[in-house]
């Protein structure tokens, strides 16, 4: 049974392992790399910028790691949070004779051979695939033009593909952590002469799943919890940088040249410690109220939280305005989450709510969509339909709020592809500054209508759904001039007999004026068609050939990867399209016959060549790669020393200050690689609750840390779950299992803790109460589709029976799933638990 | 041996991400449905007595046409543009044309009266004035145009280029010159007639009413008075375009001749007239404008003429006797438009003003369109003509709410959404009023005549969980001090409203709010128009001047207002200075998300984007006291 099922994972989750493995042959030609989507929008771009604005970097996917690039995406292109990452820490005074404050350690791939098998992004090929379901045909999606793996692949070839592979630290004077990685990718994507590209953040990556254990596996990850994460860690990292800088000011200033820095001499430790952690603070940091009244002797007491973010449960039909409201609504604390009320002293109802009471400037509003279900035992995809505007303002603010209209626009959206929370993929939506909507996914960048960031509600077939949303702070006048600037033609929708008329201008917009290219990304259609169509003409040439001859280039059905049109749009784009290679077409024509038999042989002996040389450099590499690390380690390792001893004073001073989490943080941070310290992650927010006192950040949110609750809830059942996960043999799913039950209990620890004076273990449930009705609106709407009428039903019945197959072995190929249901067992008696862990 | 879960039966079923296309979809044609579904979740309670679902009338969504290949590219992330669609919208049309009185109901205002707040002057002006009533009916009710000299003269009026033909036999209307059963026009897929076509339109009662709807590709006519109202009388399948919105002719419609106008997602529009089954295509593959039309109307009291809204911002005029030509903007011929001279070629402030590309006194009218009006690059959602035919209320995806003059062509106000687009406008059978919806799922209510931006925001309407579709106000139930209208949304809910001029406080900070007038008058938050900056006597003295002129009062006085306050600042009006109306009720009444929604004087219709049609009927002693009332 169990080889059975081990069997069906492999099928199911690594199609990865077998495109490793099977080295793929190609037998054609790549056609030659044409100006990209993105390259046309950037064409007359004019000078590069320096503030990082202009760049479109495509992030290499190591595996199911488009959790962290699409978050990273959403991250730089905040022009708030990408500023003050790269100003931080600030340049000490009198530094610049040490030359340019900072060099990140970049490699530069070589470009990849376009039949080049020995790339390490092959596996990322089918971790976007990896909801492929079964292949249905030889071809490799990669090879297929039009299809997202194909422009991944000519993302790659095209390149330059900037490889942050190293340790680079040192100039910043910290040491090597979350931040320091997403900062060398900000400041590598800056001071790249490139505009586009993909970059390699495999070194912020490494830091990362050191520090998060959880993360340390190739399975699919929850965005939401890796960008909550990310923040704290970043903002654990400043502070504690901050901290030990203004130890070392106290300290004397031998210890100071001891560092490995040697950057920062006793003078200038004043201006590393200025500016501290504030920053990160005023980007995300919300401060919530929740308002309990007690029902019994009428008393109201207020509690202020802060929050990075706000995990809102959904509705169906619905919109974004609506779950934010009844985020807000009032709760009844009745029956088991009876409040502790302090003036009648004992459990009383009470009458609750959360208000806004401090916006932030970046809103990162997450969506739950994923819910834990009894009845499957996993946690369930809702696919709610949640409509999200282009603006926002919240409703939900307490009468002091600060600006309580404020006005907020929408500038990334994180996308979840997927039937459910075990695998999938993520993509970002997000607008740039002025080269209007982006789409990023993994290596791949295209420019978007504006109209396609509003395709993501969830109730379009494909399984898209937008999971994050970030919103940022403008201002009303900022978005009217935004929106006169604003594009024309959003719709253009023609007839095919009116498509000649339409080719006569630019195809591709190189030749319109730059104003309209600000404001408004051409439809990317065309370009993909143009692309597609001359890849047509080269890998197929009898077709193509064909449709030159029949003197039909324009005749929409030549447009071979199934892009069918199915609409008169979709027809004139083919049409449109098709026009502007035609001349290509007509010279490969002539060309191809004769050539194609030579070339093949040719071709074969390239490769062989280029293959043996690819290896040999590789090699090479991998040992200088080695010796650079060899030398880094030795170097940092000296460097830990000092900054152990000073770190064992900063703890003794903390001691005597009574704060004890302080010094846990420390151990925690400087804590190298602790592969098997299984409280690093837990130590790093204890840790940071405890420091943060002073910035009055108390609790994380409940709601915005629902997956720490989800642990506090279920914390004996996983301990149950853990033994029963012990039986499920199955190697590393078991390891990861329990991993998660680790984190999940650990994590646990400090929302009992922090929140300990409030209560919050009473109120935990009640939300949970709150959750528990959407398990209605799920149903009714399973329900709704059975109920649709005539054809439609019978569509959707046909579908249902397709969905099964792939469903039921999406099962067997993950282990969790399994464990999952064991814990159920006790889940049932308690509500049903929301949760955004991914494990 | 494990025992295994049931495989997850949900998510919905849906094409795998990048999967190649499977099987086409198996989708055949079907039949539309009447269904009698009873309870107590297909009734809601308001103020006036109990709703009650008379029918589900389900119209079947047209498969997609054969050459119409299914949605092949099943990746999410495609990055094809989308064919426009809209929901099932309807038309509902009495032919007959015997003036229905309109339902003054100044003396029976006992439900819902605020009455101790009322202002005196109004009071007094309702009783001076008992033919001052909401008039225009909506779109159901019969306006006798025939009946009465609108103060604002007919659009076009002034360029005798634009006079309709003459014609030997006025009761003999024009047709259109193409045979719909007999065409082979690509444009058309199949067009099906009831079988008893002829003989149905006999029998039917003279008051019945008709209803016109699109769904997706296809359009219906139907006999809403006919027993067998689930069998249209005609369906017609277009090939690729789908029908977006459509409009019927109030003026000439007759039991021998219906003008039913259709605009499409291709941008084209088709010119019907269903009793001989004729059609003419206008706009023929987007000579004139290649974007889809968003909504389309017939101006008001104008035989030929209509007004269709394209998703790039454009207004267009077309006349529908006219041949298409191309169209190329024209300058300006004596800047009365209010267009700088060579404005098509700078940028345009589209905030101060819109763009006439060609103007109705365009000398060159040989050939459509009649006028061009920019009015801003984003998407025109929806617009509505005031009922005193001067007025156009336009709103767009940019959140702005624009009111025209058009017949002076001219922009007047502006007003923006509180955030996000405005998707839907109706004006109050006054005209005093435009209520309009929007992305903010908020209702908000305007008074034109108070000036630019957000001094004419009347209140804010909470009460939606996701964003409006439909607003209409409902005629039988408003009268000069009170008005109803109802709204539906993409929450599946139907909220009904009722507001007062007296009812609407302002939360605490009303006082910041600058206005002339609001000391001269205690106690009243909106004034009628007409006392724009003046004292209350003149507001008086306006009010008699009101009281004069025909029911439907002209708001003439409007332009004069805010002509001089062109160029204000605009702003929105924060939350904590704006009056919040809840709705009087809110319920979820279908399964799907609305789209529409209509008032009748026996119901309120509702339509969803799956195509249900919900007849709720009114509390029945409120129907019998309507019928009263309409026969005497």
């Amino acid at each position: 049974m169990s080889g059975f099922l081990q069997k069906l994972k492999g099928a199911g989750s690594g199609a990865a392992k077998t495109d490793g493995t099977v080295p793929a042959k190609s037998k054609k030609d790549e056609p030659p790399s044409e100006l990209t989507p993105v390259e046309k929008l950037l064409y007359n771009a004019g000078p590069i910028r320096e503030d990082g604005s202009d760049k479109f970097f495509g992030l290499e996917n190591f595996g199911n790691t488009c959790y962290c690039n699409s978050i990273v995406q959403a991250l730089y292109h905040s022009n708030y949070f990408r500023e003050n990452v790269v100003k931080y820490p600030p340049p000490p005074r009198g530094v610049a004779a040490n030359g340019p404050e900072r060099k990140v350690n970049v490699t530069v791939r070589p470009p990849q051979l376009p039949n080049g098998n020995a790339s390490p992004n092959k596996s990322r090929q089918s971790a976007s695939g990896g909801q492929l379901g079964p292949s249905m045909t030889a071809v490799r999606p990669e090879d297929k033009p039009g299809t997202p793996e194909y422009k991944k692949k000519q993302a790659m070839i095209k390149g330059p593909v900037l490889e942050l592979s190293q340790e680079s630290a040192g100039p910043y004077g910290m040491e090597e952590c979350t931040f320091t990685g997403l900062r060398d990718i900000f400041t590598t994507l800056i001071e790249s002469q490139s505009r586009t590209g993909v970059l390699s953040p495999q070194r912020f990556l490494d830091i990362f799943k050191r520090n998060n254990e959880s993360f340390r596996n190739s399975m699919h990850q929850d965005a939401h919890e890796f960008y909550n994460i990310v923040l704290n860690d970043v903002i654990a990292n400043i502070e504690t940088n901050t901290k030990r800088i203004e130890e070392l000011a106290e300290k004397s200033p031998n210890g100071a040249t001891s560092q490995a820095t040697s950057s920062a001499p006793s003078k200038t430790d004043v201006v590393y410690g200025v500016p501290g952690t504030g920053w990160v603070h005023d980007i995300f940091e919300g401060v919530l109220t929740s308002e309990t009244r007690c029902l019994t002797c009428e008393t109201a007491s207020k509690r202020d939280e802060t929050f990075l973010d706000l995990s809102i449960d959904l509705e169906e039909h619905s919109s974004v305005t609506s779950c934010l409201q009844s985020f807000s609504a009032e709760e009844m604390l009745c029956e088991k989450n009876k409040f502790h009320c302090d003036h009648c002293g004992g459990l009383q109802e009470a009458e609750k709510r959360m208000k806004l009471k401090k916006l932030p400037k970046i809103l990162a509003l997450h969506l739950k969509r994923f819910k834990y279900t009894e009845d499957y035992s996993r946690l369930q995809k809702l696919f709610h339909r949640v409509v999200y505007p282009y603006h926002l303002r919240l409703f939900n603010t307490t009468d002091d709020a600060e600006d309580p209209d404020r006005m907020y626009e929408l500038y990334a959206v994180v996308v979840h592809i997927g039937g459910n929370a075990y695998h999938g993929h993520y993509v970002a939506v997000i607008k740039t500054k002025d080269r209007g909507w982006l789409l990023f996914d993994d290596e791949m960048v295209e420019p978007v209508d504006k109209t396609f960031v509003q395709n993501f509600f969830g109730d379009k077939p494909g399984m898209a759904c937008a999971y994050v949303l970030f919103y940022q702070e403008t201002t009303f006048e900022k978005v009217r001039e935004e929106l006169e600037n604003e594009g024309v033609d959003e719709f253009q929708i023609a007839d095919e007999t009116t498509a000649p008329a339409t080719t006569s201008e630019p195809v591709n917009g190189i030749t319109t004026p730059l104003s309209r290219l600000n404001t408004q990304p051409l439809p990317p259609v065309d370009e993909n068609e143009a692309l597609v169509a001359l890849d047509h003409t080269k890998s197929a040439p009898v077709d193509g050939d064909a449709a030159v001859l029949n003197g039909k280039p324009t005749k929409p059905d030549a447009a071979p990867n199934g892009h069918a049109p199915s609409t008169p749009t979709a027809l004139t784009e083919a049409d449109r399209a098709a026009q502007s290679p035609t001349k290509t077409k007509a010279e490969l024509a002539k060309e191809k016959k004769e050539l194609k038999a030579r070339e093949k042989a040719e071709e074969k002996a390239r490769k062989a060549a280029e293959k043996e040389q690819a290896r040999l450099a590789a090699k090479e590499r991998q040992e200088s790669l080695q010796r650079a690390r060899d030398a880094v380690r030795l170097e940092r390792e000296q460097m830990q020393q000092a900054i152990e001893e000073s770190k064992k004073t900063a703890a003794e001073e903390e001691k005597r200050n009574k704060r004890e989490l302080a010094a846990a943080t420390d151990t925690a941070t400087s804590s190298e690689a602790g592969v098997g310290d299984e409280h690093a992650p837990r130590n790093g927010f204890l840790g940071l609750a405890g420091r943060s006192k002073t910035v009055s950040r108390k609790t994380m949110t409940r709601k915005s840390f629902a997956f720490l609750h989800l642990g506090g809830n279920r914390e004996e059942e996983k301990d149950k779950g853990k033994d029963k996960a012990a039986v499920e043999s199955t190697g590393e799913k078991t390891d990861l299992s329990e991993m998660s039950d680790d984190k999940a209990d650990g994590d646990a620890t400090p929302a009992a803790e922090t929140g300990a004076p409030t209560t919050p273990q009473k109120q935990q449930p009640n939300g949970n109460s709150k959750h528990g009705h959407h398990l209605l609106p799920f149903l009714s709407s399973v329900q709704r589709s059975d109920t649709a009428p005539g054809a439609l039903q019978q569509h959707d019945k046909e579908k249902d029976k397709d969905k099964d197959k792939p469903a039921l072995k999406e099962r067997f190929t993950f282990g969790r799933g399994l464990v999952r249901k064991k814990s159920s067992k006790f889940l049932k008696t308690s509500p049903t638990t929301p949760t955004t862990t991914q494990s | 041996m494990i025992v295994l879960p049931p495989p997850p039966r949900y998510p919905p079923p849906s094409a795998q991400y990048g999967l190649p296309p499977g099987s086409p979809l198996p989708m055949i044609e079907t039949n539309n449905v009447l269904t009698n579904p009873s309870g107590p979740e297909y009734q809601f309670l308001v103020g006036e007595g109990l709703y009650v679902l008379k029918e589900d009338l389900h119209l079947a969504t047209p498969p997609p046409h054969p050459s119409e290949a299914p949605v092949l590219n099943p990746n999410p992330l495609a990055t094809t543009p989308q064919p426009a669609t809209a929901g099932t919208k309807l038309t509902l049309l009495n032919l007959d044309v015997t003036p229905l009185a309109p339902p003054v109901r100044t003396g029976s205002r006992s439900e819902g009266t605020q009455g101790s707040a009322q202002d005196p002057a109004d009071e007094a002006q309702s009783s001076t004035d008992p033919r001052e009533s909401s008039s225009d009916a909506g779109r159901i009710s019969s306006v006798d145009v025939a009946g009465f000299k609108p103060a604002a003269p007919a659009f076009g009026e002034s360029n005798a280029l634009l006079a309709p033909a003459p014609q030997k036999d006025a009761n003999k209307r024009r047709k259109p010159k193409n045979n719909l059963t007999k065409s082979n026009s690509s444009f058309i897929s199949r067009v099906i007639h009831h079988d008893s076509f002829t003989k149905r339109l006999q029998d039917r009662p003279r008051d019945g009413l008709f209803a016109f709807a699109n769904i997706s590709r296809g359009f219906q006519w139907l006999d809403l008075s006919s027993p067998s109202k689930a069998e249209y009388l005609t369906k017609i399948l277009f090939t690729k375009a789908h029908c977006l919105c459509h409009d019927v002719n109030r003026v000439t419609r007759s039991s021998t001749h219906i003008d039913v106008v259709m605009g499409f997602s291709t941008g084209e529009i088709l010119w019907w007239e269903p009793v001989t089954q004729r059609y003419m295509r206008l706009n023929k593959n987007g000579t004139i404008n290649a974007t889809p039309v968003s909504h389309i109307e017939w101006i008001p009291g104008s035989e030929n003429l209509f007004l269709a809204a394209h998703m790039d911002g454009t207004l267009v005029v077309y006349d529908k006797e006219k041949e298409d030509a191309p169209f190329a903007p024209e300058a300006p011929s004596d800047g009365k438009g209010g267009g700088k001279p060579g404005a098509d070629a700078g940028r345009i402030n589209y905030s101060s003003q819109i763009h006439v590309q060609k103007s109705v006194h365009s000398k060159n009218q040989k050939a459509n369109p009649v006028a061009v009006w920019k009015l801003s690059n984003h998407r025109i959602n929806a617009f509505a003509f005031s009922p005193d035919n001067r007025h156009l209320a336009v709103v767009s995806e940019d959140g702005t709410l624009r009111i025209l003059d058009y017949l002076d062509e001219e922009l007047l106000n502006i007003h923006y959404s509180y955030y996000g687009g405005f998707t839907c406008v109706c004006w109050s059978p006054d005209g005093k009023y435009v209520v309009t919806g929007g992305q903010d799922d908020l209702i908000s209510i305007w008074c034109p005549a108070e000036g630019p931006g957000a001094s004419a925001l009347i209140a804010r309407g909470q009460g939606h969980h996701s964003w409006v579709t439909s607003v209409a106000f409902d005629p039988w139930r408003c009268d000069e001090h009170s008005y109803r209208f109802g709204s539906v949304g993409e929450d599946r809910r139907i909220c009904l409203w009722d507001f007062s001029v007296g009812m609407l406080h302002r939360p605490r900070a009303s006082s910041v709010r600058q206005r002339g007038s609001v000391s001269s008058r205690p106690g009243t938050v909106v004034l009628p128009p007409g006392t724009n900056g003046v004292g209350g006597a003149a507001a008086a003295a306006a009010d008699a001047a009101d009281a004069l002129s025909s029911r439907l009062r002209s708001d003439s006085d409007l332009s004069l207002a805010t002509k001089e306050t062109k160029g204000l600042p605009y702003s929105v009006a924060p939350r904590a200075t704006t009056a919040t109306l809840p709705p009087v009720l809110s319920k979820i009444v279908d399964d799907d998300v609305l789209c529409w929604l209509g008032f009748t004087p026996d119901a309120i219709l509702t339509s969803c984007k799956n195509g249900h049609i919900r007849t709720w009927t009114r509390p029945t002693e409120l129907a019998s006291q309507l019928e009263g009332e309409t026969s005497g």
